[in-house]
């Protein structure tokens, strides 16, 4: 149970929200742009469906509207660290497969993955607001993928990019929610209370 | 006994009496009316290529006795062509709505079955009171990547049909028009026009779900809109407005980041301030009327005719200058 935001935490926390939801939207429209490229540059169809692959964070979400504060931030942090080590590993696979030949993908791969690493800073600074603290990231993110072949590479990393289209439009609705004052403490809403 | 019969228009169609004989002396019915023996096979009525208008209640009498032998409803229709079906989210992240309709009418009794898989999860489609040819889903999940396909099938006597839709969550987004549009003039500035309005009713969570806005407006005079995309805020000052004239003005609604824009709401008009023209006499129209440009707009609004200081005489016989001059012009007319 937390007391009532300082004027200072909820200036700080309005700050970052803002700040966060800008850099979703950001996110989200080159993450688009990405996912016409890659489907083009790897010879793939764009209404393909691509199955839920393990160690890439589904952005679905039951029941979204009850969700506390704390649960929107920390499943908002544990998918962006795994973007990040897979957006990461999409790079390298990109690398191997095409060298030089397609910089251009690579180019746009890396400005999501740093977009994604600020978007994860803005997640710690908003958890650090909170008394709970950053849960650390030993053991986090998904175990090495098995040898994947060269197509199963690129459904993963269709879906990857899919999941964090998604995730962008959740991410500012979820930063939306915590900016909202809370009426009564004036904390904002779900921050105080522990799932 | 009595039942309905179905069939398709152009059909040949037999009806025997009931049990009677093929050679047994019947009269047939049609509403009532005496149907004519040319249409009599034996006791079978013959119809041939139906059409809409033979739609009606057939009955068939028992010669010499007139006893009801048969009688049946025959209805006239077709089967029914591919649905017309269309799924949108106007209360996103509520949930959504599906709406039918046939392109052509049956003429005959219609059922329609929806049916909404989400992956390989069934949906239920509650159908609504008022419209009937539509129904709503409650989302269970929000940011799902996964399709939904609505598949709705329509059956009657003569045949069926079916369409499907399959579309992400975030593709059938589209709120309702903005509602209470308002535009009103600025006062004391001719070419300004406050325009207001309000989220659509039916946006459940506009503070977590925020709509930006697209305006349009124009002279009634010309074809040409001008157009406004605004991120937030539920008002906008046009400042480029001709002066004096009427103008339609529009607005529309998207959700900030998913989904299409609203049809244009309902058109409001409005008209720039003007200032009051003051009240003139005939002979001050004149004035005006020699002395004013050519220019189509209202006249600028610091003209006057007669100021107190501009007086000239005393008493009864008090008349402005101005007056004075055009008077004298007027008699110079009359010499």
């Amino acid at each position: 149970m937390a007391a009532a935001d300082s004027p200072s935490t909820a200036l700080r926390r309005r700050d970052l929200c803002s700040r966060g939801i800008r850099l979703a939207g950001k996110m989200r429209a080159d993450v688009v742009d990405l996912l016409d490229t890659y489907v083009e540059q790897q010879g793939l169809d764009a209404s393909a469906t691509v199955a839920a692959m393990e160690g890439v964070p589904l952005a679905a979400v039951e029941r979204w509207d009850e969700q506390t504060g704390t649960q929107r931030l920390l499943e908002n942090l544990a998918a962006y660290r795994a973007f990040r080590t897979l957006l990461a590993q999409m790079l390298e696979e990109q690398r191997e497969q095409l060298g030089e030949a397609d910089a251009g993908l690579g180019r746009a791969l890396a400005a999501v993955l740093l977009q994604v690493s600020a978007f994860t800073y803005h997640l710690e600074e908003l958890l650090g607001l909170e008394s709970r603290g950053i849960p650390g990231e030993e053991g986090d993110g998904p175990p090495p993928p098995p040898r994947l072949s060269l197509f199963e590479q690129k459904l993963r990393g269709l879906g990857v990019l899919r999941e964090l289209a998604q995730w962008a439009v959740r991410s500012a609705r979820d930063l939306r929610q915590l900016a909202k004052p809370s009426p009564a403490t004036g904390t904002a809403p779900g921050l105080a209370e522990s799932p | 006994d009595s039942h309905t019969q179905y069939e398709r228009v152009g059909a040949d169609v037999t009806m025997k009496c009931g049990s009677m004989d093929w050679d047994a002396a019947v009269t047939w019915t049609v509403n009532g009316t005496d149907i004519d023996e040319s249409h009599l096979n034996g006791s079978y009525l013959i119809l041939k290529n139906v059409g809409l208008s033979q739609s009606g209640q057939y009955s068939c009498y028992e010669g010499s006795s007139w006893h009801l032998k048969y009688q049946t409803y025959l209805r006239v229709g077709t089967p029914p062509k591919e649905p017309v079906l269309m799924c949108r989210s106007n209360n996103y992240p509520k949930g959504f709505y599906c709406s039918w309709h046939l392109p052509t009418p049956t003429y005959i009794p219609n059922t329609f079955n929806i049916s909404v898989i989400h992956g390989t999860k069934d949906m239920v489609c509650e159908k609504d009171a008022v419209p009937k040819n539509r129904c709503h889903i409650r989302y269970l999940q929000l940011f799902s990547t996964v399709k939904y396909k609505v598949t709705l099938t329509v059956t009657n006597a003569l045949g069926k049909n079916y369409t499907a839709l399959t579309f992400d969550e975030f593709a059938i987004v589209k709120p309702d028009p903005p509602e209470s549009v308002v535009a009103k003039p600025v006062p004391n500035n001719p070419r300004r026009l406050e325009v207001s309005w309000q989220n659509p009713s039916s946006w459940p969570d506009p503070e977590s779900f925020p709509l930006k806005f697209f305006l349009r407006y124009r002279p009634l005079i010309l074809d040409q809109w001008q157009h406004v995309e605004l991120s937030d805020g539920t008002s906008h000052t046009i400042t480029d407005a001709y002066a004096g004239k009427e103008y339609i003005i529009q607005v529309a609604a998207k959700d900030n980041d998913i989904g299409t824009w609203s049809d244009w709401s309902v058109a409001v008009h409005a008209t720039p301030w003007t200032e009051e023209p003051k009240h003139l006499t005939t002979e001050a129209q004149i004035t005006e009327t020699t002395s004013a440009s050519t220019s189509s707009f209202m006249a600028p609004p610091t003209t006057k005719i007669c100021d107190k200081g501009a007086m000239v005489g005393s008493g009864a016989v008090a008349v402005c200058w101005t007056a004075g001059l055009v008077v004298a012009a007027y008699s110079v007319l009359f010499i």
